[in-house]
């Protein structure tokens, strides 16, 4: 099904699950309003009621093969496009879920809480649907605007403030760059829309432009040079936000560069590799060295994701389709097994009231369930087979390695070994070390379930990852279009393996 | 079962895993008895593979193949040679056992027995992995319940850094001392092992990532990769891919069997280990590395396994003659025992170096009786510790008066351990030795100084620990009376003596694996003989022209690397 440009009725079925998000937002937030005795818990329910039914749309959608563009090619909707709503809708969900006791947390406005995380899940599944330069500004700063207030939630207390002044700041700083460089580039090129700019020559302005993007989605997904708000940031805001945090927007951020480097900048890969290969590299070691020093569960899981932002670089440099296809499992890969880190952090953190890694002493004695589910998610996150980190890592080397890139590569496989590291010593404090205080950790319905979706999407991805590669490789057919076949020269007679 | 015995064997353990997760801790003989029951299934699954498989046939058997990864090019591909049987046998012998010496543990047993089934799983996995990726994912997989294991059910490594010897002077293991940072805790030892392994697991997986690239056939599969992987003469840094591809791949997987600069983790970690992990680790977890060795660097670089072996007879000695003396000086029994593992895992890699039919397969029945063996001394290092609290042999004595039973197996253990005849070892070390002298006299003449050295520290361990006078403190202690104690080493002494007896059907199943490998490096023909000079040779053919493997048979194609191959030596 394909749609022309003057929007007919039929063309806003392309919008149809952003429509009925919006329409629900609208709902949740005057059923908040009219109904100011209407427990919080309601409310989430309602909201994650909603975000299923476009959760459902996306599905018929995609099983329909539904795609096309809109508004002069600013929006598209096309099976990556899909993908990552999928992922943004399902981490948005299980956030919602994982909220729901630590709302209680907060003073005052908790019915808003639920509309400002659908509001920022909504601006987020306009961003991986930004076809061009405008739309990819405009969206972003939308998804933004609710973080600004999510992270600072917690009004009574400083390390929340700070982290939201912080991440206020240098976001709005992010947006400044962005801005800069979306209006170098139309300088230069006078074009918007992604596709357009395929033949253009690379001209100085040109790449500062493009330089400055790559900074401001440097900063949305937490890669090293630009990754200074994300300790303090993740380290202050309410845990749940922080899960959140950790997961949708850099999904979201790595859609927009996905379709930046490889449909408007296919042809200057040879300029662009150089520049991911350091930040791939930088963003891995400095993340895995720091984080042996944290003390701070959040923080180490922070660095844990600037890291894991590293390793998904490595397939962005890769450039290849099977490189897009490694992105998007690792990120479906990262999805359960962050979600499920973050829920242990929240159950954890709502019975004993912190989150220092010494405190966790002896969570296998007190709660065997949450110390097997951690021990099951930090081992994803390093790569230990049989889960679905592994497999992720794998797939992005794989595809890494078929380009060359065999620095990228060896530092990868030397910071599995570091990563493991300061993942162990979580372990060892879960389980070797015994508790001070032995009563047992009491973890509510809603948490639980997160908890299982997590385990449940670390192990099926981790043992049989098929139907979840099948996924992704023909959610990324568009971009056999713009990426070059492999280098990999298969001789003849060989056609084994697939 | 027949054909689907490998499911049988490796998932058993895996499925006795998952039950035990549902099992409350507080009906602790039913957690056993769940445990007990997966390991026995997966025993008598892989001694009807040992006795099923057919060594006249050869080749790889029983091989079971489901499409995994379309786009990664993986499947799960399942199959056992000569060489792999008898190791898949001694792993779930091992599983078996150690079930049965970790019988009396109290704290979280359910956990315990988790992941010790996890470990045995993972450690048959490798043994029957044919393919690149799965041989690394059950490699890495062993690694974290090893963590686990020795972190939580643990001891403490007290007198690590304090040898004396006889006159009281102060040694020190100089490479453990190196990279010990003074630490005896187990919380270290476990740390070290982990990232010790996993760090040298990573530079394997780096080896199997070029070959993935460099043979360009997208696909991990061993014996594609064998018969069609081109990875000759390809110019990189100053020499060539394949060298570097081995060099990563040999060590890498030589951390693990543990080769002599890389041995530091092991003793440190068997030291660390309850009895049962100690088992399994020196039983079969060492010989992963021997066995990564064959199936990645042997079956897929022939040639340059040819020319690269001699740094392993080089370093084998170092192994045997520093692991040997470390061992004499030692006061900790399972440091003593430790060392002697990676001492007497130097003689596989003797046996491996020498590349010839008899020392070959020496090696490989080395690993098979060295599993046995060193099962049954670190089970009863285990049992003396948990009597008596400690480990330290010079304050203990005497206890054959208080564990007759426990006494007698530990001499037969020791008699297996230094190969008397009437073991297995003695057949594998005299096929080492004789295999080895033509190639190696030098070393052989280190291997035989390695014998001599197990006779002393084992026969002198044996007398501070059971002979001499008693230290009363421990006049408490008492000897394995109950069948569930005792079955585990009668099993294991029987297995040891009755293959010592009796070892046709194993050397000839380890020759039907060898001769066609041995037969690719240097492609030479042997008339092979068994005792009863009937068996294997008619199934040795030069390779190339036909395959053993049924799988790829009809796949086959001429590849320049064969024309290339140099004739023999």
């Amino acid at each position: 099904m394909t749609f022309s440009l003057n929007l007919a009725f039929s063309d806003l079925l392309l919008l149809l699950p952003e429509i009925f998000l919006t329409c629900w937002l609208c709902v949740v937030l005057i059923v908040d309003f009219s109904f100011p005795r209407v427990p919080q818990e309601r409310l989430a329910y309602l909201s994650v009621a909603g975000l299923v039914v476009t959760l459902g749309c996306l599905a018929w959608l995609d099983m329909n093969h539904v795609s096309g563009t809109l508004f002069g090619n600013m929006f598209v909707l096309d099976r990556m496009a899909i993908f990552f709503k999928i992922v943004i809708l399902g981490a948005t969900i299980l956030v919602i879920l994982a909220s729901i006791e630590y709302v209680n947390r907060f003073t005052l406005f908790r019915g808003e809480y639920y509309c400002l995380v659908v509001m920022s899940a909504l601006g987020m599944m306009f961003m991986v649907s930004a076809n061009d330069l405008l739309s990819v500004f405009v969206s972003l700063e939308f998804a933004t605007l609710g973080f600004y207030v999510l992270v600072s939630y917690l009004r009574d207390d400083l390390a929340s403030n700070e982290g939201g002044l912080k991440f206020f700041i240098l976001g709005v700083l992010a947006a400044g760059l962005l801005a800069y460089g979306i209006s170098l580039v139309y300088g230069e090129t006078g074009k918007l829309v992604f596709s357009d700019m395929a033949s253009a020559q690379p001209t100085p302005g040109l790449i500062i432009g493009f330089l400055l993007i790559f900074a401001a989605l440097g900063f949305k997904v937490g890669a090293v040079p630009f990754h200074s708000w994300i300790p303090d940031t993740y380290h202050g805001a309410p845990t749940p936000v922080t899960t959140f945090l950790s997961i949708a927007p850099k999904a979201a951020a790595f859609a927009i560069l996905l379709r930046i480097f490889l449909v408007a900048l296919g042809t200057f890969k040879p300029l662009w590799v150089v520049l991911l290969v350091a930040v791939s590299i930088l963003s891995m070691t400095y993340a895995n060295i720091v984080a042996i020093a944290q003390r701070n569960i959040k923080r180490l899981l922070a660095y844990s994701g600037i890291a894991q932002v590293g390793n998904v670089l490595i397939g962005l440099a890769a450039g290849t389709k099977m490189g897009n296809d490694a992105i998007l499992f690792y990120l479906l890969a990262y999805l359960f097994a962050n979600i499920g880190a973050f829920a242990v952090v929240i159950a954890v953190s709502q019975a004993i009231g912190t989150d220092e890694i010494e405190d966790y002493r002896g969570l296998s004695r007190r709660s065997p369930f949450l110390a097997f589910a951690m021990l099951l998610f930090l081992l994803s996150l390093a790569g230990v087979p049989p889960l679905a980190g592994f497999i992720g890592k794998l797939y992005i080397f794989v595809a890494a390695i078929k380009e060359g890139l065999y620095t990228l590569i060896v530092v990868g496989l030397i910071n599995i070994v570091i990563s493991m590291y300061y993942y162990l010593i979580v372990v060892k404090q879960m389980y070797i070390n015994e508790p001070i205080d032995p009563s047992p950790i009491a973890i509510s319905g809603p948490m639980k379930t997160v908890i299982y979706v997590g385990l449940a999407g670390t192990l099926v991805i981790g043992i049989y990852p098929q139907p979840f590669t099948d996924w992704v490789v023909s959610a990324t057919l568009m971009f056999a279009n713009f990426v070059g076949p492999s280098v990999t020269i298969i001789p003849p007679g060989a056609s084994l393996g697939g | 079962m027949g054909e689907y015995a490998l499911l049988y064997i490796l998932f058993a353990p895996f499925a006795g895993a998952l039950a035990l997760i549902f099992i409350s801790n507080r009906q602790p003989l039913l957690v056993r008895s769940v445990a007990a029951s997966a390991a026995f299934v997966s025993l008598l699954a892989s001694l009807y593979l040992f006795y099923a498989y057919d060594p006249v046939k050869g080749g790889f058997q029983f091989v079971q193949k489901y499409e995994w990864s379309k786009q990664l090019g993986i499947s799960l591909h399942l199959g056992v040679d000569g060489i792999g049987t008898p190791l898949v046998l001694a792993s779930s012998i091992l599983l078996f056992a150690g079930i049965f010496v970790s019988w009396h543990i109290k704290d979280r047993a359910k956990e315990f027995y988790i992941w010790l089934l996890i470990l045995a799983a993972a450690t048959i996995g490798v043994f029957m992995s044919l393919d690149l990726f799965f041989l690394y994912f059950f490699y890495e997989m062993s690694v974290i319940p090893m963590y686990l294991l020795l972190g939580m059910w643990g001891s403490h490594t007290k007198k690590y850094l304090e040898m004396n010897d006889s006159e009281g002077l102060k040694l020190r293991d100089s490479v453990g001392f190196i990279l010990n940072f003074g630490s005896n805790s187990k919380e270290y030892a476990a740390m070290k092992l982990v990232l010790f392994l996993s760090t040298f697991a990573v530079a394997a997986l780096m080896g199997i990532l070029l070959i993935y690239k460099f043979s360009g056939l997208n696909t991990f599969d061993i014996l594609v990769l064998r018969e069609q992987a081109n990875l000759m003469n390809i110019p990189v840094l100053g020499t060539t891919l394949d060298k570097i591809i081995w060099v990563l791949v040999f060590f890498g997987f030589a951390s693990i069997a543990p080769l002599w600069p890389l041995h530091s983790w092991s003793p440190v970690g068997h030291a660390a280990a309850p009895a049962a992990t100690s088992m399994l680790h020196a039983g079969v977890l060492m010989k992963l590395g021997h066995f990564s060795i064959i199936r990645v660097a042997f079956e897929i670089l022939p040639e340059t396994t040819r020319e690269m072996m001699p740094i392993a007879a080089v370093l084998c000695m170092f192994s045997i003659v520093y692991g040997g003396f470390v061992a004499f000086y030692a006061k900790d029994t399972k440091y003593v025992i430790g060392y002697s593992s990676s001492s007497h895992m130097g003689y596989v890699f003797l046996g491996m170096a020498a590349l010839n039919y008899i020392s070959l397969s020496g090696a490989v029945i080395y690993m098979f009786a060295h599993a046995m063996a060193t099962g049954m001394l670190f089970a009863m290092a285990g049992w003396v510790y948990d009597q008596t609290h400690t480990r330290d042999i010079p304050s203990l004595g005497g206890l054959s008066n208080k564990m007759p039973f426990i006494s007698v197996c530990f001499v037969i253990g020791c008699m297996a351990s230094i190969g008397m005849p009437g073991t297995v070892n003695f057949i594998a070390e005299i096929m080492i030795i004789v295999g080895s002298w033509d190639k190696y006299p030098l070393q052989v003449i280190v291997a035989m100084l390695g014998i001599v050295l197990t006779l002393a520290y084992l026969f002198k361990m044996m007398r501070g620990l059971f002979y001499g006078p008693m230290n009363q403190k421990y006049s408490h202690a008492h000897d394995a009376i109950s069948a569930v104690d005792r079955l585990p080493l009668l099993i294991m002494i029987s297995i040891s003596i009755g293959f010592g007896i009796f070892p046709m059907h194993l050397y000839d199943v380890v020759r039907s694996g060898v001769d066609p490998l041995v037969a690719r490096i240097t492609r030479v023909v042997p008339v092979a003989q068994t005792y009863e000079g009937s068996g294997v040779r008619s199934e040795v053919i030069i390779p190339g022209t036909t395959s053993t493997v049924p799988v790829v048979a009809s796949k086959l194609l001429p590849l320049p690397s064969q024309v290339s191959r140099g004739e023999g030596e």
